[in-house]
């Protein structure tokens, strides 16, 4: 028993080790392609925006140097609003105290 | 300790161990669960971390210190340098200005900031004032250009900002330090601008140039982000640029901390939390049971200095059995008091509609 709950305790990850999964579904490959370089999935997972407000991240984030060809946007932009709209819940990964 | 005991200990800290929440692996970006903001001065393993970029961690002996710009004698001083000038400390709130974002309605893009995008520490460097006195600032120079040495890729515009010169020379301090000990990297180290009483953005992370100007400084997170409405309007509405202003001071909030979830009639609560403000105290804070109708003083600790924030506690008797809702308000030390809704925003800044918890009363 005390062996089971010191083994939950030491399985917090540090941060920055450990990061969300993103949904299986189409639009998945090209999203870890053109957004991974930069931030974690959390970031992507945690929004909760209308398609309109995807799709004007999604630009914004082209112009600032994401690689995402032209032809993928919207493949990209379905995605995120699919998984990721405004009745999205959220539960960040709790991680260890940061030394 | 006997063997109860330990298996006692032992799953309450496996219930609740001490944890940060990731809200982006990298750059770091980690909330505080508001449940452990319970100490006066924020423990730096618990301090929330907010990063717009990954910064490159210098090498002491050659890091300097650069001011330039509007100065008679421009500088290049090493942290040994700053620390042979006369100690300043503070101990002051550090809020983000997202904290709160993802419980505004309808939502935005950005860090969903619950609750726990602050803390309070006691900071201690040196004042921007000495280090701008030896440099000798021009007549005209009105504001101070920040730079840290987090460098990003691609075309991202880089976090460079701007203080009015006025603010910077009243109480801003470098500090070098962070609650006793050296200030942590995802803290900003070596050094890092503490400015009291206005958002996280002005706090200037892993610092390596001031450089006071005539004009402000431009870019993406001074033009564009980092704004506040001249005449905030409805929930959903947008205003360009132009339609904003830099935003500064901290709103008015409090948070409560502590309550149980469950109590019977019979007993006294403990209610517990915190209050802090642009302003450089907090008057009073009050709770209500009954939906804002009535209010009652908590009693305010007495630990305190200018921009640091205010623990509070309330003893609580529950009026009658079912669902109790408990709300707080602050009111800071300049009169303005916390709003039932927040002033929506659309970058979601400066969240502070009161905090309410839900409480079980059995009979
Ligand atoms: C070249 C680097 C880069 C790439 C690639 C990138 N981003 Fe970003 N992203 C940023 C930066 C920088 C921020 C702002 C971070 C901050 O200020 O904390 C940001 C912020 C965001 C935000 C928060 C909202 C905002 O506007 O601040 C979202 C959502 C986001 N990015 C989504 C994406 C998506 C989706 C992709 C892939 C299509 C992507 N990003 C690719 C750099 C990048």
């Amino acid at each position: 028993m005390t062996w089971l709950l010191l083994a939950i305790l030491a399985a917090l990850p540090m941060p920055g080790t450990q990061f969300k999964q993103l949904p299986d579904s189409k639009g998945k490959a090209e999203i870890e392609h053109a957004c991974y370089t930069c931030h974690s999935p959390d970031l992507l997972a945690q929004q909760r925006l209308t398609p309109k407000q995807w799709t004007a991240t999604v630009e914004k984030m082209m112009r600032w140097g994401a690689e995402l060809k032209e032809s993928d946007k919207q493949v990209a932009i379905d995605y995120l609003s699919r998984h990721f709209g405004p009745e999205n819940r959220f539960t960040p990964t709790a991680t260890t105290p940061m030394k | 300790m006997d063997r109860r005991t330990f298996l006692g200990i032992t799953a309450a800290t496996a219930v609740m161990p001490k944890r940060l929440l990731q809200m982006n692996g990298y750059p770091l970006n980690l909330e505080t669960p508001l449940e452990l903001l319970t100490d006066y001065l924020t423990p730096n393993d618990l301090f929330f971390v907010r990063s717009h970029w990954i910064p490159r961690m210098p090498d002491l002996k050659t890091w300097r210190l650069t001011v330039d710009g509007e100065v008679k004698k421009p500088l290049k001083l090493s942290l040994a340098d700053l620390k042979k000038m006369p100690l300043a400390e503070t101990t002051c709130v550090l809020q983000c200005a997202g904290n709160g974002r993802g419980l505004q309605n309808p939502p935005m893009p950005g860090v969903q900031w619950r609750y726990g995008a602050v803390g309070n520490a006691l900071w201690r460097g040196v004042r921007v004032k000495d280090v701008l006195d030896r440099a000798g600032v021009n007549a005209g120079a009105a504001h101070l250009h920040t730079f840290g040495s987090d460098d990003p890729p691609g075309k991202v515009p880089p976090f460079q900002r701007s203080i009015e010169m006025e603010k910077s020379l009243d109480d801003c301090i470098l500090a070098w330090e962070m609650n006793g000990v050296p200030l942590p990297p995802q803290h900003g180290a070596p050094l890092r601008l503490i400015v009291p009483g206005w958002a996280g953005d002005h706090w200037m992370k892993w610092l390596v140039r001031l450089s006071p100007q005539k004009a402000p400084q431009s870019g993406f997170y001074m033009d564009t982000a980092y704004r506040w409405p001249l005449n905030p309007g409805a929930p959903g509405v947008a205003f360009k640029p132009e339609e904003m202003k830099p935003l500064t001071e901290l709103a008015v909030k409090s948070n409560i901390t502590t309550a149980p979830k469950a109590v019977t009639m019979r007993g006294i609560y403990d209610i517990r939390g915190f209050a802090f403000s642009g302003a450089p105290d907090i008057a009073k804070v009050e709770i209500s049971d009954d939906n804002g109708a009535t209010w009652k003083a908590a009693q305010l600790d007495a630990r305190h200095s200018p921009h640091a924030w205010r623990l509070w506690h309330y003893r609580w008797t529950p009026a009658k059995p079912g669902r109790a809702t408990l709300l707080a308000r602050a009111t800071d030390s300049r009169g303005a008091t916390q709003p039932r809704e927040t002033v929506w925003n659309q970058s979601g800044y400066l969240f502070n509609g009161w905090h309410s918890v839900d409480i079980e009363v059995k009979a």
